[in-house]
């Protein structure tokens, strides 16, 4: 069971989420309503484990498919590296460690027993429905879930327009879900197929994820009539390919997220003359600026700061839109109270206006049920226990929280889910669900943004908005692999660094000393700030008590999967056992074509490599042992190549005293080699050196 | 602190060769921040004699542990029982760390794995220096803070002799000449004319030629046995 601190039952434990629970937060972490551990999957990234980048990102997160392609990423605008550079593309990474675990996902796709002879409905199947559903069959419920439509997935399936979110990325989180063996009942109106008192007698618990789908209309004389629309039903129309009835110059009134996708999806359906009017001017609009920029790029039209007036009409048809001045949107206390200039009015011309200015619930179904709603038509609940007036039936998402985010209502989602399984096992709520507030680590300091070098952030390929304006299909590029490795090895690690053992420490210093960004405090035992922290990894070996451990990976763990990676060492081998520890900085594991007597053991930094992991390697068998460093100039931390010769150093005079032959352990720099992969290329040079020296026998 | 370094591999190996299970146990003080025996080099030393084990072709399970200090009983309490599992621990705590162990494992011996070298400080990262000789008498507010029992090669009382030779002493280039560095500090703090007053021979009774010494502080003992009578502890 999940408990207050961390967000959710999870089939997936990251090394280190003991420690990191009682740790300040990363800021993208802190962000992220879900508390995705970013920091930590970019970091599989960044080593080659794109699977296990994938079970971090899915722990937390049933549609992490549908946020690798539609996610606001509070993450990149929380990043530290804004100080530094630029943000880096964190939905992007997602997007790439998702796509290339789509095989390892679908192979892992299995049923959950049913350990809980108790059963749960859903209503609704976006965001919080789908988490809900997920947590609750985990955890062994009978879950079944309730759609309207023929499909799944709520707003993601029926109003995203697809060239935002290609449906087939949808289905692979909703196939997720439902392989859990989860019933699902589509085309199915609670109301109409099913009254909730239904549903409340069949079910031990029910939840209610029904969001907004409904659009609010303005109430302006000339809306009623023909070539006015709303945006849901416009929306749904271009979600399941029906061709909306649309004249030749449209107007789209409103400057949200929702207006964006009414305005662009219309120029994909061939429409060349799109206008939007908002409110606000080009600082308050409240859609996200790459929506506003990239639906400039599509020659979409926005008029900023006009009040509608009135739908004008020559006969039926409509001929514009009277609009006046906006003079204000926003009172002293920045509440939406806007003021106008009855004065100044003018006429935007248009044939079809599409409104899109906000949304609400369908609460019909609730009519006469144990649910109350408000006076002013919301659903009464208590957010401390996620629970309706009626005594089984919860809530989730948007229907209750008003608008916000797909990964919003992933975190509600979670919430309810963990009430409902509290309430079914006869436990109290209030107190026990988590917090969504994370303490997390401050802004870098100065003195360490200035050591930290500027690498801009890899460009994501969009395509040409000439282009992408003719097709539904969905317009941007993923990473290649270089790129991901690339742009995931530009991430600090925030809160991903090191921790000192009280127990342990004797505060000697040493960590003082070694730290190239002014991290460790010594007092009675040493602190390691995290905001100066950059998880390079250089102490941790360099501790004379081994004190020091990383929050982000396991310092003992080459030690001790050393013995599997090299295996029984054939004693009539021709070629030398190599061990090489490569730099996955600057995408140094790329393509690595190595021959069979090389194991590679890819690490973040070569500061990690411990004098031990040397050692283990000849204990193990190792003929060899290499460090591969990335080049000259590409490291990505401070300091380190001075302190990694030392270790090797040390390694060299330690085989000495066994009189084993120094030269059985190199440095080797990445920049050594004259075409294809450079690691590669040093490694079989090393190899061959090694064969000169000869197999150890022992 | 205590200083010392770690044996040669062949000399720890000639120890612990007849033994099958082998406990290389470091302590995390003193000579943890030298660099010669906390838990790190405690397990680059298992690390070692598992190599050497394995190019002898003899079988030995060896591992390593580290606590605090070996010098307090309560730091290695709770590990005891573990410890006296092996048929060997080479301990890589200072001379007073083995010795105190030794009484303590029963009838597992405790072998030595660095060499005890000196009390000293930290002159630079991994540089460390004799400075105090532990002679059980201090007398170094008459010479300018300076020792010349632990620094002085032939720890002189009325220096410097004849084998200064700027700044450095006769034995090595690389030692410098306690009391050509006494003078110098004096000059600085203006007590210059102290030194023209001559030490009569030391008793040397409070270093090591009184034989082994031992330090009660009685308020502490005092408490202690009574609470002992009372059966407290």
């Amino acid at each position: 069971m999940a408990t207050q601190d961390t967000c959710i039952p999870t089939e997936y434990k990251p090394y280190g989420a003991d420690i990191k629970e009682t740790r300040p937060y990363s800021p993208c972490r802190a962000a992220c309503p879900a508390h995705t551990d970013v920091q930590a999957y970019v970091g599989l990234i960044a080593q080659g484990k794109y699977t296990e980048a994938f079970e971090v990102i899915t722990s937390v997160n049933p549609i992490a498919s549908v946020c690798s392609m539609i996610c606001h990423h509070p993450c990149e605008q929380s990043c530290r590296r804004c100080g530094v550079d630029e943000p880096l593309a964190v939905r992007h990474l997602k997007r790439f460690a998702i796509e290339q675990s789509r095989d390892y996902r679908r192979a892992k796709r299995k049923l959950v027993q049913k350990t809980k002879n108790k059963s749960v409905g859903i209503i609704g199947s976006g965001p919080s429905g789908l988490t809900a559903a997920r947590d609750l069959a985990n955890l062994g419920y009978n879950v079944t879930i309730y759609e309207r439509h023929p499909v799944l997935g709520g707003m993601l399936a029926a109003a995203i327009p697809p060239y935002r979110l290609p449906r087939e990325v949808l289905k692979e989180d909703i196939d997720d879900v439902v392989t859990k063996g989860i019933e699902v009942k589509t085309n199915f109106m609670v109301g109409k197929d099913a009254t909730l008192d239904d549903l409340m007698k069949k079910h031990d618990a029910v939840l209610v994820a029904i969001g907004l789908s409904l659009s609010r209309s303005l109430n302006i004389p000339g809306v009623e009539g023909p070539g006015v629309l709303l945006a849901i039903p416009y929306l749904e129309d271009v979600a399941f390919g029906r061709k909306p009835k649309l004249g030749e110059k449209i107007l789209v009134i409103g400057g949200g997220n929702v207006a964006m996708d009414v305005a662009r999806s219309a120029r994909r359906l061939g429409v060349k003359n799109v206008e939007m009017v908002c409110l606000e001017n080009e600082q308050e609009i409240p859609a996200w600026k790459w929506e506003v920029d990239e639906a400039v790029e599509e020659a979409v039209k926005l008029n900023y700061r006009w009040g509608p007036k009135a739908v004008k009409r020559v006969g039926d048809k409509v001929k514009g839109l009277e609009v006046t001045k906006v003079l204000s949107v926003f009172d002293a206390n920045k509440r939406f109270a806007p003021t106008f200039d009855n004065n100044v009015t003018t006429l935007l011309e248009a044939d079809t206006i599409i409104i899109t200015i906000g949304q609400m619930s369908d609460l019909s179904f609730l009519k006469n049920s144990a649910v109350k709603v408000d006076e002013r038509g919301r659903v009464e609940w208590n957010p401390a226990t996620q629970m309706s007036s009626a005594k089984n039936v919860f809530v989730a998402g948007e229907v209750v929280t008003g608008p916000g985010s797909a990964i919003a209502a992933v975190a509600n989602g979670h919430r309810s889910a963990i009430a409902m399984h509290l309430f079914l096992q006869g436990e109290s709520i209030e107190g026990k669900l988590p917090v969504q507030e994370k303490e997390k680590i401050s802004e870098m300091p100065s003195e360490v943004v200035e050591k930290i070098g500027k690498q801009p952030r890899t460009k994501v390929r969009h395509m040409a908005p000439e282009v992408r304006v003719k097709t539904m299909e969905h317009f941007e590029e993923g990473f290649t692999e270089k790129e991901a490795l690339e742009e995931a090895g530009r991430c600090r690690g925030c809160g991903g660094g090191a921790v000192v053992d009280q127990k342990k420490c004797m505060a000697c210093l040493t960590c003082l000393r070694v730290c190239p960004y002014g991290a460790p405090v010594v007092e009675a035992y040493s602190t390691i700030r995290p905001e100066y922290c950059q998880a390079c990894g250089l102490c941790a070996p360099e501790c004379p008590a081994e004190a020091i451990s990383m929050v982000s990976y396991d310092v003992r763990e080459i030690r001790n999967t050393l013995p599997t990676l090299v295996g029984k060492v054939d004693p009539k081998r021709q070629e030398p056992m190599i061990v090489a520890f490569t730099c996955a900085n600057h995408a140094g594991i790329l393509d690595l074509d190595l021959p069979k007597n090389v194991k590679s053991i890819p690490v973040h930094c070569t500061s990690r490599v411990d004098v031990l992991d040397m050692l283990k390697a000849f204990e193990v068998g190792a003929d060899g042992v290499a460090i591969v460093r990335c080049g000259d100039g590409n490291c990505k931390y401070k300091d380190i190549a001075p302190r990694v010769n030392a270790r090797v150093k040390r390694v060299q005079d330690l085989l000495g005293m066994l009189k084993i032959e120094t030269g059985r352990v190199e440095i080797l720099s990445a920049a050594s080699n004259n075409g294809g992969n450079p690691y590669s290329a040093a490694c079989k040079e090393f190899s061959e050196r090694v064969k000169t020296i000869g197999m150890r026998a022992k | 602190m205590i200083v010392g370094s770690q044996k040669p591999i062949d000399e720890i190996w000639n120890m612990v060769k007849d033994f099958k299970k082998v406990l290389v146990f470091g302590c995390n003080t003193c000579v943890a921040i030298c660099h010669a025996g906390g838990e790190k080099e405690a397990e680059t030393i298992a690390s070692l004699i598992k190599m050497k084990a394995s190019q002898e072709g003899k079988s030995m399970v060896v591992n390593h542990m580290g606590v605090m200090r070996h010098c307090e009983p309560e730091y290695f309490e709770p590990v005891i029982d573990e410890v006296k599992k092996y048929d060997l621990v080479l301990s890589t705590a200072c001379g007073v760390g083995v010795n105190f162990l030794s009484d303590r494992t029963g009838t597992v011996p405790v072998y030595p794995g660095i060499n005890t070298s000196f009390y000293g400080a930290v002159e630079a990262p991994g540089d460390f220096k004799e400075l105090c000789a532990g002679c059980g008498n201090c007398i170094v507010h008459m010479t300018g803070g300076i020792c010349p029992i632990a620094r002085c090669a032939k720890t002189l009382m009325n220096g410097p002799c004849g084998g200064t030779n700027k700044g450095k002493c006769e034995i090595s280039k690389d030692v410098d000449c306690a009391w050509y560095l006494i003078v110098e500090r004096m000059k600085k703090l203006g007590t210059l004319e102290k030194l023209s007053e001559i030490q009569p021979p030391r008793n040397w009774s409070t270093s090591r030629d009184g034989g082994p010494r031992r330090i009660s502080v009685e308020h502490i003992r005092e408490y202690e046995a009574t609470e002992e009578a009372k059966g407290g502890k």
